[in-house]
Formats: C-alpha cells, structure tokens, sequence
C-alpha cells in the first residue's frame, strides 16, 4: 500500500506541486485547477501543502448519493465523471476540505494518486510530498497519534 | 500618449491574432493610464511575442517607442507622465521551469535618466499571467494615491491614501487585509517612503524580499503616484506548446544547477558563498572602497562568514519563488542581539556587502537587520551601501562634518547607518541632499569629498562588488545603457564560443571578453525566469523556450535576440542624452586598490583603450556612441538607422 506523505516542515511554498497536478489532471498550467492546495501559514513566512489523506472512512464516498465515488486500483478514492450529477454533497461531506467542484464541468474532482504516479511528489523539489509503502494508509491518523504525543510531551 | 516615432516598427498591438497564440503567453498586455485612470487589455500578436519575447525585449521597445518627446527628437525625462513603467514577465513565467515567477521593470529611470533594465522574483509573472496577462505598462500621472489591483478580469485603480507612509511589507501585509488573501495568493510589488519621497535610488520591494532595485525605478513609480501593484493569483490556464517537453528542459536545467561545479553553491546557498569567496579575489568591497583586506573591518571573522555558517546563524526556512527548488531565498529569524526574534529576508550577497562590509559593518545579526530595513524602505542595498559607507569615509575625514549631518556616524555603526536610512528615505536634513544618489550628492560637496565617492559618470553606481579586482563589471557597468551590468558575467562562456578563462588584468582580453559575452542576459531577462536558476547552457534555456511556445529557437537566435535588445536600448540612452563621455568610473571606482589581493592593478591606465577595443568589437561608433549602420543591418534593425543616422545611412 502507497501513500502520499506531506512533510509541510519541508516545504518551500514554490507551488511546483500544484502546477504539475493541475497540469495532470487538467493538461493546463492553472493552480486553481489542481487537487493540492499549499497554504500559507503565520502570515508569509510557512506553507505547507495539502490534499487528500484518503481516509480510511471515506466520507466523501459515503455521503455521494449516485455512487459515483470508487476506490481505483492504486487505493485513491476517486470520482466517476459520467456517474457524477454535481450534487456537490461529498465537498460538504469531506472534513479535510480537499473535494473540490468544478463549475465548467459541473462535476466533483479531487486527487486519485494520478493513478500511482503521483506528479506533485515527482515534481517537489524539496521532498515535502513523497509517495511512499506503509503498514496502514492511514498515515494522517498515525501523524496526528506522534503529534499529539510529542506535544503532549512538551506541554509536561 | 506619445506618438510613435515614424522610424519605430506598427505598433505590436494592432495586428490581429490571426496565428494561434504560442503557448506560454497569456495574450494580453494590461495598459494603466495613471492621468486618466483607465485599465486597458491590449491583445498582442504571436508575431510580436516572436519578435520581443517579453520581459527586457519587450520593455526596450515600449520604451524606444513611446518615451520620445512629441517633436520626435528627444526623450521625456523620468519624471514625465509620457514616462512608461513597463512591467513585463516573460512566456516562461508561470511554467514549471524553476524561477519562473520573474518580474522585468523597464522604465526611464531616476538615476541615469535613461533606460532601465532590473529584475526580480517572487510570485509577480506567475500571479499576472494567471490574469491573463504578459505584462502591464503604466504610464501618466496620478494626483492622488493610488494602487493596481488586478484579479482575472477585474483591474481597478484604488484609493491608496491609507498606505501612503507604510513600508514595502506593511503594504503587502496591508494589502493581505484588505482582500482577505495570504502568501501567494497575492502577490504585491510597492514602494516604501524612500518610493514616495522620490528617492533617486528608490527600488520596487515586493512578495517580501524580492527587489527590483535599479535605477530608481521606485522613484519612477512615486512619481506616477502608484504606491503598489496587488496581484490575485488569478484563474487562467497557460498551455505549452510541448508541455512533457517543458519539464523535460526544466528537469534538465535543475539537473545542471544541482550537479554542475559552477552553480551547485548556487543551488545549495543561493549567493552566501559571495562573501567568502569574493573576498579571496579582493573583490569584496570593504569600507568604501579603501581597503580589501576583511581585517581592517572591526570585529570581523571571516571565518564564521562561510556560507553555512551565515545560514545557520539564523532561524530559517526556505521561501522559494514560483517553482524554484534552489535552496537560496530563505525567511530567517535574527537568533541574538538587539534585534533578537525580528524576520528578515536572508540577506542576499550584495546585502551583506552593501548593509555590511561596505560600510565596515560584520555583525551578521544586525547586517541582515539593515539589510530588510533598507528593502522594507525600497532603497537599493548597493546603492545604499556606496552612499552609506562614503558619508562614513567622509566623517571620519573631516568633509562631512557633525553639524551638516545631525550626527557622528562612525564605520561599522548599523544604528546610525539605520538613522542615515530614515533620513534619506525621508529626505529630512542633509538625508534630503544625500537622497540624490551618490553622484549628485558628491558633485554637490565636491572637492575631496568627491574623490571618495563611487559612481559612474552616467548617474548609476555599480552592483556590490569591489570591479577594481573585477574589470568586466566595471567595463560592463560603465558601457551598459540600461544602468546595470547589461552583459553580466559568464556563465559557460565556451557554448557560444568564448574562453573559459582570461586574465583577469589585461584590458585588451577583458573587453573583448565583454564584448563576445553580449546578447546572453538581455535573453534571460525576456523570459521571466531567474538569472540563478537560468545558469546553465543556454540550449536548455532555448529548449525551455521552445517547447513552451512551440518556436524552434537556437542558441544562435537568442544571442541575436539579446543584442539586438541591447541596441534598442542604447538607442533609448542615446536619445536621452548619455554619451560616451559620460562611461567613466568616477576617482574612487576607477582607483587602484592599496593592498589585498588586486593590490597595484590599475584599471585607469588601460580604461581608454578598454573602450576603443569594446566599440570595435560590438560595432558601435566610439566617437558617438551610436551602434554603426552595418551592426544595425546585422541585427535586423535597418529601420533603427534613419534616426540614429539621418541620410548617411
Ligand atoms: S497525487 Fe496526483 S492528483 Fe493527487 S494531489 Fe498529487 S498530483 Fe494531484
Ligand atoms: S512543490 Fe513541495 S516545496 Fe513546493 S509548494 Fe509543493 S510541497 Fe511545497
Ligand atoms: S534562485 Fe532564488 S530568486 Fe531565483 S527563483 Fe529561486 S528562490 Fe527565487
């Protein structure tokens, strides 16, 4: 099992990321297009990227009222564009925020690991998104478990 | 609006896109009428990307074109309405080739009052190709404050009163509250009191820490009464003509940066490594120019100034512009003194020399202090540095005295370069007289404080090196047109024909060096990419290009394409006025260092003939200045010698 990690430490906030996402999902260069978001954090001085962890529950597939939403060979959630009617239910479902819609096509988009070859890890220049084999897919839990404790530590 | 002289080519905005748009280009130039307060999209023809490219290419023939006076026979001064700011990006901004966020500014600047060239990065080209546009070029005058604001297709002129008096990062963070956004989402460029004021060296400061900051091109847009340009990031698609081809090129291009011995400190420290290294080659300008010995610096070890060493010194964490993967720009937070906890932008080379060694200052924690101060007050860092450090020289001297200046500011004393800065940003006291440059500032005491002054006789002063120890910069520097280093310094010379190496003191060698180097950076500068990450062969560079826009575009074509740009220029510079007497280095420039390791080279003695050999070698008339009709035929600029050449052509 592959997953995409984020190492926002890392990151430099060149936006290479979301040029070659949208480039692979949409054939264009244009950020708004792309499915990885990097964020802007204490104003100017931090970003950090973000897309979807593809949770172990699934929220975005549960809440799609046609079905439109499978898990594809590589284990990304991923949406069914002749399926999709546009309801926009999974972006309101999807707690981490990275369901988007989009207006021309009217249909639900998000990150389905391009397939196994994800093009934002292969373009980051610094390694803050790397695809890689673990135990569990469920890395965000398994991060959010270390944080907590090592902030938990430091608060002692 | 100027009318076009009848020797320039049809305006490039009049033919009609009737071939498809080469890919990389968003097709539109934003006109921003300051007087009449009107935003404009101009469509711009695939021809006329062919021609000018963009950035510099583009910006040098808005300005030949629209910046003569309206009897056709001279040029409007900085100050002028007619004036333009052109700033452009290029076809490459945008794409995933790293650097590619660039910004070129191309105006008649307060310097030299002739053309500029200067450059930076950030996320500007990115952010307004998204818009949908290639470049903007503003020109009138505003009565009132006001600031750009471009978001796709809505492009208003706002109310800008409530900035007025912020600082460059103020502004942006100002700005940030305004719309709502944060970090790249906008993209802002502006100018800080020292723009307002008119400063002559006033610089354009923008995505913290990047600085356009030549020629007083801050002043230019003080004048015109634009406080900032504020830039969405907008939501229009770019295409490539060979999109797998682009980052294939840009995958070869930072392949050669990480790997190539010539650029891999580059990669790895950005330009830290400058300090060391430059001052082996006594090329480190200390104290203004008096010595070129680090000793003589109080306090100074050099050996915690090695690259890493500088870095780690701080907190930081990388900040990189739109798609670079270079370890060179950083956000750094100052770790101990008085200015303990402030973020800063690391300091660039010519920061540290021009906030420290120039002034005799080698407190790294306050250098880079000053450092941002003079960028949060858009002053350019070299500039200051020369202005700063000869005051210092002149004090200790007696040619300045304590009364004129309000205080004792002694070498190495950041707080009082500090004050000196307020002053001068602010034009308060004799800072009024000092926010002139160095030229008009040392013309004006003249007698021996003059003799101590650097600058170049055109009104500019050179980047922050010591050139006495580095003759193609200062040959470079004191024939460019554009204010700057207009050739630049080699990089993989052998690909387009050059030695890999000269001696370093035979001015015969170094100005044919000069000569045979031309073409390559006025390329660079047309394509909104970085001069750092563009430090490789130029056939990736071309490569680049070509699958980007769909051209096949040849070492050869860009090299022409370069000095081609570069004539257009001089013809501006010309018009303006500049003249070949006027290519000297001032006493102190031109001087012979007193010890260190160029001890005893005199570039003086060999400067006359310097330049004879570099007219003869780039074709131009040494007697006017004026690129001769055969260079011109060469460069496909027949139509360029009627009006430098009347009937004789
Ligand atoms: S894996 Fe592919 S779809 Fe998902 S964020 Fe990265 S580039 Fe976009
Ligand atoms: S490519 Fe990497 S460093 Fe650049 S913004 Fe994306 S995650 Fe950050
Ligand atoms: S090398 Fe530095 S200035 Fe150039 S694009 Fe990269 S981060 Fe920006």
């Amino acid at each position: 099992m592959s997953v995409l990690k984020l190492h926002p430490e890392k990151c430099t906030g060149c936006l290479r990321c979301e040029l070659a996402c949208s480039y692979m999902q949409t054939g264009e260069y244009q950020p708004a297009k792309s499915v990885i978001r990097v964020s802007p954090f204490e104003g100017h001085t931090s970003y950090a990227p973000y897309t979807c962890p593809q949770c172990a529950e699934g929220w975005c597939m549960t809440a799609c009222p046609v079905g439109a939403i499978t898990i594809n060979a590589v284990g990304a959630k991923d949406v069914l564009d002749d399926k999709c009617v546009g309801c926009k239910l999974c972006t309101i479902a999807c707690p981490y925020g990275t369901m988007f819609y989009d207006p021309a096509t009217r249909k639900a988009f998000k990150c389905n690991l391009c397939g196994g070859a994800p093009a934002c890890a292969e373009a980051c220049p610094t390694a803050a998104i790397t695809y890689e084999d673990v135990a569990t897919a469920d890395w965000l839990g398994d991060f959010a478990v270390e944080r907590t404790a090592r902030v938990l530590a430091e608060a002692r | 609006m100027t009318p076009a002289t009848s020797t320039a080519p049809a305006k490039p905005t009049t033919k009609s896109a009737a071939t498809a748009r080469p890919g990389g280009y968003a097709g539109n130039l934003l006109r921003v009428d300051l007087t009449r307060r009107t935003c404009r999209a101009e469509p711009w023809s695939p021809e006329t990307m062919r021609e000018l490219i963009g950035g510099v290419g583009l910006g040098a023939m808005i300005l030949y074109r629209e910046t003569a006076t309206r009897d056709g026979k001279g040029n409007v001064s900085w100050d002028h309405p007619d004036n333009r700011l052109v700033l452009a990006t290029g076809p490459l901004a945008g794409l995933p080739v790293w650097g590619t966020g660039g910004l070129t500014v191309c105006t008649i600047g307060a310097g030299t009052n002739g053309p500029t060239s200067t450059q930076a990065n950030g996320f500007f080209g990115t952010n307004l190709k998204y818009c949908g546009y290639d470049a903007i070029i503003v020109q009138g005058q505003s009565k009132d404050w006001l600031y750009l604001y471009i978001n796709d297709d809505v492009v208003e002129l706002r109310d800008a009163r409530s900035l007025v008096g912020l600082d460059t990062w103020e502004t942006q963070g100002a700005l940030y509250k305004e719309t709502g956004l944060a970090g790249h989402q906008l993209s802002v460029y502006s100018i800080g009191p020292a723009g307002e004021n008119l400063v002559r060296f006033a610089a354009i400061q923008g995505d913290y820490g990047h600085v356009a900051s030549k020629n007083g091109c801050g002043a230019v847009m003080g004048k015109k009464r634009l406080k900032a340009v504020a830039i969405v990031k907008g939501t229009k698609s770019l295409r490539a003509a060979d999109p797998r081809g682009v980052v294939q090129a840009a995958d070869e291009i930072a392949h050669d940066l990480r790997t190539d011995a010539s650029a891999r400190s580059l990669y790895e420290y950005g330009t830290l490594p400058g300090v060391v290294n430059l001052s082996k080659m006594g090329a480190l300008p200390i104290k203004n120019y008096t010595t070129n010995l680090t000793s003589n610096v109080a306090g100074a070890d050099l050996s915690v100034w090695e690259a890493p060493k500088l870095r780690e010194n701080f907190d930081h964490r990388g900040h990189q512009c739109n798609a670079c993967g270079m370890h060179h720009c950083h956000m750094s937070v100052i770790r101990h003194g008085d200015q303990k906890g402030k973020i800063v932008d690391e300091p660039e080379y010519e920061g540290w020399s021009g906030c420290g060694w120039a002034i005799g200052a080698a407190d790294r924690d306050s250098v880079a202090w000053l450092n941002t101060e003079c960028d949060r007050a858009c002053v350019d860092v070299n500039e200051w540095g020369w202005l700063c450090g000869w005051v210092m020289e002149c004090q200790e001297k007696g040619y300045i005295t304590r009364e004129q200046l309000g205080f004792e500011l002694k070498w190495g004393d950041v707080k009082g370069a500090h004050r000196l800065l307020q002053m001068v940003s602010r034009r308060e006291g004799f800072g009024n007289v000092l926010a002139e440059g160095v030229k008009r500032a040392a013309e004006k005491l003249g007698g021996p404080a003059k003799e101590c002054a650097i600058y170049i006789e055109k009104g500019a002063t050179p980047r922050g090196h010591d050139h006495r120890s580095r003759w193609e910069e200062m040959l470079d520097t004191c024939t460019s047109s554009t204010a700057t280093m207009e050739t630049g310094n080699p990089v993989h010379p052998t690909e387009i024909g050059q030695p890999a190496r000269i001696n370093p003191f035979d001015g015969e060698q170094v100005a044919k060096y000069v000569a045979g180097l031309r073409g390559r950076r006025s390329f660079e500068d047309s394509l909104g990419i970085c001069i750092f990450t563009s430090r490789t062969r130029l056939e990736h560079v071309c490569r680049a290009l070509s699958a980007a826009t769909g051209w096949a575009f040849t070492v050869d074509e860009a090299l022409r394409f370069g000095k081609r740009t570069a004539v257009i220029n001089r013809a501006t510079a010309l018009r303006c006025g500049h003249t070949g007497a006027m290519e000297y280095p001032s006493t102190r420039y031109g001087s012979t260092p007193v010890d260190g390791p160029a001890k005893g080279q005199a570039i003086r003695a060999q400067w006359e003939k310097m330049l004879d050999t570099w007219y003869s070698e780039v074709g131009f008339d040494r007697k006017t200045g004026k690129p001769l009709p055969k260079t011109l035929k060469d460069l496909g600029l027949d139509w360029l010698s009627k009006s430098l050449w009347g009937n004789k052509a």
